[in-house]
């Protein structure tokens, strides 16, 4: 029995989506018109997720609401949960702020008003995947919120770089609808349906059943691959760092509110996805990859975008390997937390200049105190086990909560030895240490709060699964922790041949651009058939 | 340079025979050798054609053209268009229009061609001109080439794109000025041969198909300028064709060319020489080399001898299509001086007299800046006793302006000059104690904030910030869309208690800071103000309250933000320099000895530091706390008419900002000037064309719709000419700097401007990339000059009007070379007001004056 308020949340993505139909030309015409009707329909979006967002809260209503249904199979229809909830307002929110920058932004540019259409309809389409209640409307959604997109990474389309860098985009999308198309496929034939709340069902029973069908395994790997190519996790992270071809606020867009949709359908379809311990592995690995060799080749950028982008990479791959460990509202906080800190970083991305006026360097400075790290180590664990207990929350009672749990340590290792600096001085170190102490305070508390919010949404933490989740997490742990000593200690290695061969490789992204670059212009060349041509005297 | 050049490259068939060597081309018979005289001459006539380039944090208008001022403009738009391929002025089809517009009129066609008479080969008369506005020209074609170019259009690849691409990415890495935390580990050694080093290691060339290069940077010799002759020598290019394929070479990679220009800077100042751009040439030119071996056969060997024999034909004969393109350029300018010379004899006309003899009720000195136009004609406007001067904005005070707590601050002066003063800042009204106290804990502040700076964007804990921190963004979102937050603190304000900020202020008193000697003796003091007011011509009839007002902008995330500040004080505000003029000059002491200068400032004068906020036109007073009791009533008057003028002001810009009338026009141009999406705070410069160099009274009750400098001069009061030296070599330069920014910018974009603001992506914390990356972008963007429909600066050389005798003008360009290029190869139009009231005469490309006016 459908909820008739829950439904209204219908009105977020057609606002948008009307809005979005006007005809480029006209939109040109009238640039006024079309940002005032599209600040009206973000708008719109916005309150009507928050709305609708309450009256789940209050009702405890049924997610499902079925429009439009053919059957049981799919038809038009809506799940509107917590997850469902916190990203539509994420989504409506960063939608509303990209409209309003795109006013002053793109003031006078002739394409003005179907730059303004684009974004509604990407934004349209965003929405209706968050809010679908099925996985065909899922999968419609999710192909055009790329062809949307696509029309935006080459607004400036007379831009070579801009056309290289949605091509690689345009292959990679391809990819990622033909995995997640497969899966849909793999999923009727497990479920016979493709309607969310049925499937969530029959998980919980196969999750309580004995013996899982092996086309689990292969459905929920080929979700993780669909993910994966949506969420730039290597090696198809490349067109991301590329997409700098396209006025900021499509980055802020894009980076806030589109990557992460591959982390939504992990996060939407964790229910059958968790079920499959080998595809959680996968993304654990994957993720954990990603995000050291993205945060690892972000430090050696030269560009704020570019830097920005290898950040979107990286933490992508964070959540990505919170999935795989299992905690699933910590990537969803992350997923959140990310999404609001990047736009940010991207609209005021021409800030860098006031800051680097105001980052000059306190004189005079020695040299780092050898035991630093040591110390700033013993007090983050202290600090981070003290505040962990203090929330009730046990680093023991799962693997993967561990594995994350020792990076906040180190995250706060290296807060702690930056603040004992050059000169030890009780100001900086107990600014250091307070800061760190709210840092950790601040993270468990968010924690607890998304795993409260979410918990009718996405699965329960997870015990451990095996030998290989055991290496995994030791893994993660050892890297993770290799590379934070490695930043700390990076500036007395600048001689070391090894370690300067190790910059141009990372540098360089481990040239997975310049084999991919040249590969696409090989076998489908952006440029006009070339002539070779004699030289003209 | 003596040491022994023999043949470097031979050295490479030794070290390893399987590469495939570069070897000389066979040319025609007359091309002989590379002598290394020759080459030294073409380096430095190489190094000599890229401008410099200021990087963001104080970016200031360079003349583009700076390298080619040396030969007659459009000689020089041949010489450009030969070898880069870039065009310096507008194409015909925008000439045709302003002709039929009715822009350009035939008089102003038949003053064009008088003007140009020099210009040999060009159309002599009106007739000439009929046929080329209505064909479309056929320009002579770009002839200069790298190796790069010649291999892309015998293999049809893209090896040029690639090759910039790369050695761009490579110069953002060496030059990052803090971007990346991980930095490039071959800093310290100089350019060349951090290069080698890192290309011994990277793969891209490679990968990109580029095979054998590493082996090929491997075998090149140690020192760059060995490196360029062997390439040089290997190519078989010398003479013309050396000189061309140089300045192609670095063209095309002209932003960083121009950085590295720029680093050489002021040990050119100095008069020392500085190799950085060779160095980068060499790189360049090793990329070229490693690109011959790799394509090395029948197909190159043949295309390359082709290039060089066509390079070696490039003559300085003007393309006949440009001559008629200047002549069309030149009436442009005509038209407009035409109409600003009609309304200065207007202004004769005008009974001004008796504002001379009275004591004025206020004296307000402004920047020449065009932008000081504006709010002076609102001043005047509103008291009609007041006198406004102008004089370039650091009121003759080169300093080097130290912020608390660091040791080293930026030049407040012309970037043609070196600061002479240290001055530090300071925090008044507090003792020794106090001082040390907010001077420690803006140290431990500011180390404070690198270690949570060095959290946020670490490799591991990056992502505990983001989940720690990232959701307070959604406040910070809301805050900064709508205005009432500052996406970051102001660099000025970092670290220091809001309290304190109303009491910060330079410090003149002498000091000592790092070792070195700040503030100023007295002798210093009355030396440098007794420059200051002979050189505005103040030196009798002061007022009670004096305005000494700098300017500067406000705007929020703007990269491009100190391009709008006072291009006098090196790309800054100019408020550190007008305080510490005001304060001197309020010094008894110095009082006492300009008297004895017979430079008699009344007792009841009083100085006031001032500061034009050239986005809102709001004007600002500092240390009001020490203005006598006396002037208080004058105080509040000025306050009075400074409000007045200021909404004048706005009213007068928010037109062309697009501010509707209708609306609240304060509070709309305040708002963007708080606007983090905003690309157009203020139209800047833009309209700039003239420069006018004589007393306000020939200028005053004119609308010069702010495109105008105004300087003042009265020669009467000029003993030996010094001051109009002054004008002519400094004032007059830094303006046809920004004039030449502004021009270069609007008619050609993709040479001489920095492209879409919306594109714009910061590199390196020093300049912009547009979009992904590629070359350092150079000039202004296209927001700063269009409004998306339509170009709102002119491109139009600058008009120079001078009161002064044309012979005393004469005998100054005779001295100076760098302001005689710049009148007689035709990069400004000088003008001198004869005084008489019948305006003036035109100095001609040749260098004899022309009656024009009435």
């Amino acid at each position: 029995m459908p909820i008739l308020p829950l439904s209204i949340i219908v009105l977020a993505p057609m606002a948008l989506f009307t809005v979005g139909l006007a005809p480029s030309g006209a939109a040109d015409r009238r640039p006024k018109v079309m940002l005032g009707l599209a600040r009206g329909a973000a708008t719109v979006a916005f309150g009507v997720a928050f709305i609708a967002a309450a009256v789940l809260v209050i009702t405890n209503a049924d997610p499902t609401v079925r429009i439009l249904p053919l059957g049981d199979v799919v038809g038009i229809s809506i799940y509107y949960d917590a997850l469902s909830a916190v990203m539509a307002l994420l989504v409506s929110f960063v939608g509303m702020i990209v409209i309003a920058y795109s006013r002053s932004y793109l003031d006078g540019d002739p394409g003005q008003g179907r730059f303004v259409k684009w974004l509604c309809l990407t934004l349209a389409a965003v929405l209706t995947l968050i809010i679908s209640g099925n996985l065909l409307q899922f999968t419609l959604a999710w192909v055009a919120s790329s062809l949307c997109l696509h029309q935006l990474l080459v607004f400036y389309g007379d831009r070579r770089a801009a056309r290289l860098a949605a091509r690689k985009k345009f292959i990679a999308s391809r990819l990622g609808d033909l995995s997640l198309v497969l899966a849909m496929v793999f999923v009727y034939s497990l479920f016979g349906t493709l309607d969310f709340a049925t499937i969530f069902g029959a998980s919980d029973q196969l999750r309580n059943g004995e013996g899982l069908p092996l086309s689990v395994h292969v459905v929920s790997v080929l979700l993780v691959i669909g993910a994966m190519l949506k969420s730039a996790q290597f090696p198809f992270h490349g067109w991301l760092t590329e997409v700098m071809e396209t006025p900021t606020p499509v980055s802020a867009l894009l980076h806030a509110g589109i990557i992460n949709a591959g982390g939504f359908l992990i996060l939407r379809l964790s229910d059958v996805i968790s079920l499959s311990v080998p595809a959680l592995e996968m993304l654990a690995v994957v993720g954990g990859f990603t995000a050291l060799f993205g945060s690892v080749v972000m430090l050696t950028q030269t560009s704020i975008k570019v830097s920005l982008a290898w950040s979107t990479i990286a933490q992508m791959g964070f959540m990505m390997l919170q999935c795989g460990l299992g905690a699933f509202s910590a990537a969803a906080l992350h997923i959140v937390a990310h999404s609001l800190y990047k736009a940010h970083a991207f609209l005021s991305s021409g800030s860098v200049i006031d800051l680097s006026r105001s980052s000059w360097v306190a004189r005079p400075h020695g040299k780092p105190h050898p035991a630093r790290l040591v110390l700033a180590l013993v007090g983050a664990v202290a600090l981070t086990w003290g505040v962990s207990l203090a929330f009730g929350a046990s680093l023991t009672r799962a693997p993967g909560v561990f594995a994350l749990g020792a990076i906040v340590v180190m995250g706060v290792t290296h807060l702690v030895a930056n603040a004992i600096d050059e000169r030890p001085s009780v100001f900086v170190v107990a600014r250091g240490a307070g800061l760190a102490a709210a840092v950790a305070i601040a993270y468990f508390a968010l924690q607890l709060g998304a795993e409260h919010m979410l918990a009718g949404s996405l699965p329960a933490k997870q015990a451990l699964r095996g030998p290989i989740d055991l290496a995994i997490v030791a893994l993660v742990i050892v890297l993770f922790g290799a590379v934070t000593v490695l930043q700390n200690t990076m500036p007395y290695r600048m001689s070391d041949p090894r370690w300067q061969a190790l910059y141009v490789h990372l540098f360089n992204g481990l040239y997975v651009n310049a084999v991919t670059n040249r590969l696409v212009q090989r076998w489908w060349s952006i440029d006009p058939a070339p002539v070779a041509k004699g030289v003209k005297p | 340079m003596s040491r022994e050049l023999a043949h470097p490259l031979s050295s490479l068939e030794r070290t390893d025979a399987s590469i495939d060597v570069v070897r000389p081309v066979a040319l025609s018979e007359e091309t002989r050798p590379v002598e290394r005289l020759d080459l030294e001459a073409s380096l430095a006539k190489a190094r000599g054609r890229i401008p410099p380039l200021w990087p963001l944090k104080h970016f200031v208008a360079v003349n583009p053209f700076l390298g080619l001022r040396g030969m007659p403009f459009a000689r020089a738009c041949a010489e450009m268009r030969r070898i880069t391929g870039a065009d310096m002025l507008m194409s015909r089809k925008d000439y045709r229009a302003l002709v039929d517009q009715g822009r350009i009129t035939e008089s102003d066609l038949e003053q064009a061609i008088r003007v140009a008479q020099s210009m040999p080969g060009g159309p002599r008369d009106l007739a000439a001109l009929r046929k080329p506005l209505e064909s479309e020209p056929v320009y002579d074609a770009s002839t200069a080439v790298t190796v790069a170019e010649v291999v892309d259009r015998a293999h049809g690849l893209r090896t040029e794109l690639h090759a910039v691409e790369e050695i761009a990415k490579w110069c953002a890495a060496y030059w990052d000025e803090g971007q990346a935390a991980w930095r490039m580990p071959w800093r310290a050694l100089s350019p060349y041969s951090a290069w080698r080093a890192a290309a011994r290691l990277d793969r891209t060339p490679e990968l990109m198909g580029f095979r054998g290069f590493r082996s090929v940077v491997a075998s090149l010799p140690d020192d760059p300028v060995t490196t360029i002759e062997s390439v040089v020598r290997s190519l078989g290019l010398s003479g013309p064709a050396l000189d061309a394929y140089l300045y192609r070479a670095l063209f095309n990679i002209r932003g960083w060319a121009a950085y590295a220009r720029y680093l050489g800077w002021y040990a050119e100042l100095d008069g020392k020489e500085d190799n950085t751009i060779i160095e980068l040439l060499a790189i360049r030119l090793a990329w070229d080399s490693a690109l011959f071996v790799r394509f090395e056969g029948e197909p190159l060997r043949a295309a390359w001898t082709v290039a060089v024999d066509s390079m070696a034909k490039i003559d300085s004969e003007v393309d006949h299509e440009l001559l008629v393109d200047a002549i069309f350029q030149t009436a442009f300018e005509a038209s407009f001086q035409r109409d600003l010379i009609s309304k200065l004899l207007v202004a004769d006309d005008e009974d001004v007299s008796g504002t001379a003899s009275m004591r004025p009720s206020l004296q307000a000195t402004f920047c020449i800046d065009v932008r000081s136009e504006v709010f002076r004609r609102a001043l005047e406007t509103v008291e009609p006793k007041a006198q406004t001067i102008g004089f370039a904005g650091f009121f003759g005070f080169p300093i080097e302006y130290v912020p608390i707590g660091q040791s080293s601050g930026t030049a407040q002066c012309p970037v043609l000059l070196q600061p002479k003063f240290v001055v530090r800042e300071t925090v008044a009204a507090t003792d020794e104690d106090e001082r040390t106290e907010i001077l420690g804990l803006r140290l431990l502040r500011r180390r404070a904030s690198k270690a949570w700076k060095s959290f946020k964007s670490s490799a591991v804990s990056s992502f505990v910030y983001v989940e720690t921190a990232g959701l307070a963004f959604a406040a910070k979102l809301v805050g900064d869309a709508t205005g009432l937050t500052r996406t970051v603190t102001h660099p000025s304000a970092e670290g220091l208690d809001s309290r304190l900020l109303p009491r910060i202020g330079p410090e003149i008193e002498a000091g000592t800071l790092g070792g070195r000697a700040t503030g100023f003796t007295l002798r210093e003091r009355i030396d440098t103000a007794e420059t200051m007011l002979r050189a505005m011509s103040l030196t009798e009839s002061f007022a009670r309250l004096v305005m000494l007002t700098g300017h500067g902008s406000t705007t929020v995330n703007n990269p491009h933000a100190s391009g709008y500040d006072c291009g006098a004080c090196g790309g800054n505000p100019g408020e550190a320099n007008a305080r510490v003029a005001a304060t001197i000059l309020n010094d008894p002491d110095v009082r006492v000895g300009l008297a004895e200068r017979d430079i008699v400032i009344p007792n009841d004068t009083w100085f006031l530091g001032c500061l034009h906020d050239t986005t809102t036109d709001e004007i600002r007073i500092f240390d009001r706390e020490q203005i006598p009791a006396s002037h208080s009533a004058d105080l509040r008057r000025l306050q009075g008419w400074l409000g007045q003028a200021s909404a004048l002001a706005r009213a007068e810009r928010a037109l062309p900002l697009g501010v509707p009338a209708s609306a609240e026009i304060d509070a709309a141009i305040v708002k963007r000037s708080r606007d983090w999406s905003q690309v157009r705070p203020e139209w800047g410069l833009a309209g700039n064309a003239a420069f006018i160099a004589a007393p306000r009274r020939r200028t005053r009750g004119i609308d010069l719709g702010g495109r105008v400098f105004l300087h003042d001069y009265d020669w009467r009061r000029d003993d030996g000419w010094s001051v109009l030296e002054l004008i002519l070599t400094a004032p007059m330069v830094v303006a046809s700097w920004i004039n030449l920014q502004y021009y270069g910018s609007t008619v050609n974009q993709q040479a001489f401007g920095s492209g879409n603001k919306v594109l714009h992506n910061v590199v390196g914390t020093l300049g912009v990339l547009e979009g992904n990356g590629g070359d350092l972008r150079v000039g202004l963007p296209m927001q700063t000059l269009h409004d998306g429909k339509r170009f709102v600066h002119e491109p139009l050389r600058l008009s120079v009007f001078v009161e002064a005798p044309p012979e005393q003008i004469d005998a100054i360009l005779g001295k100076h070379e760098g302001a005689r290029d710049l009148v007689d190869n035709g990069w400004v139009h000088l003008f001198a007001l004869t005084g008489d009231g019948r305006c003036c005469l035109h100095r001609t490309e040749a260098g004899s004056w022309m009656k024009v006016g009435a």
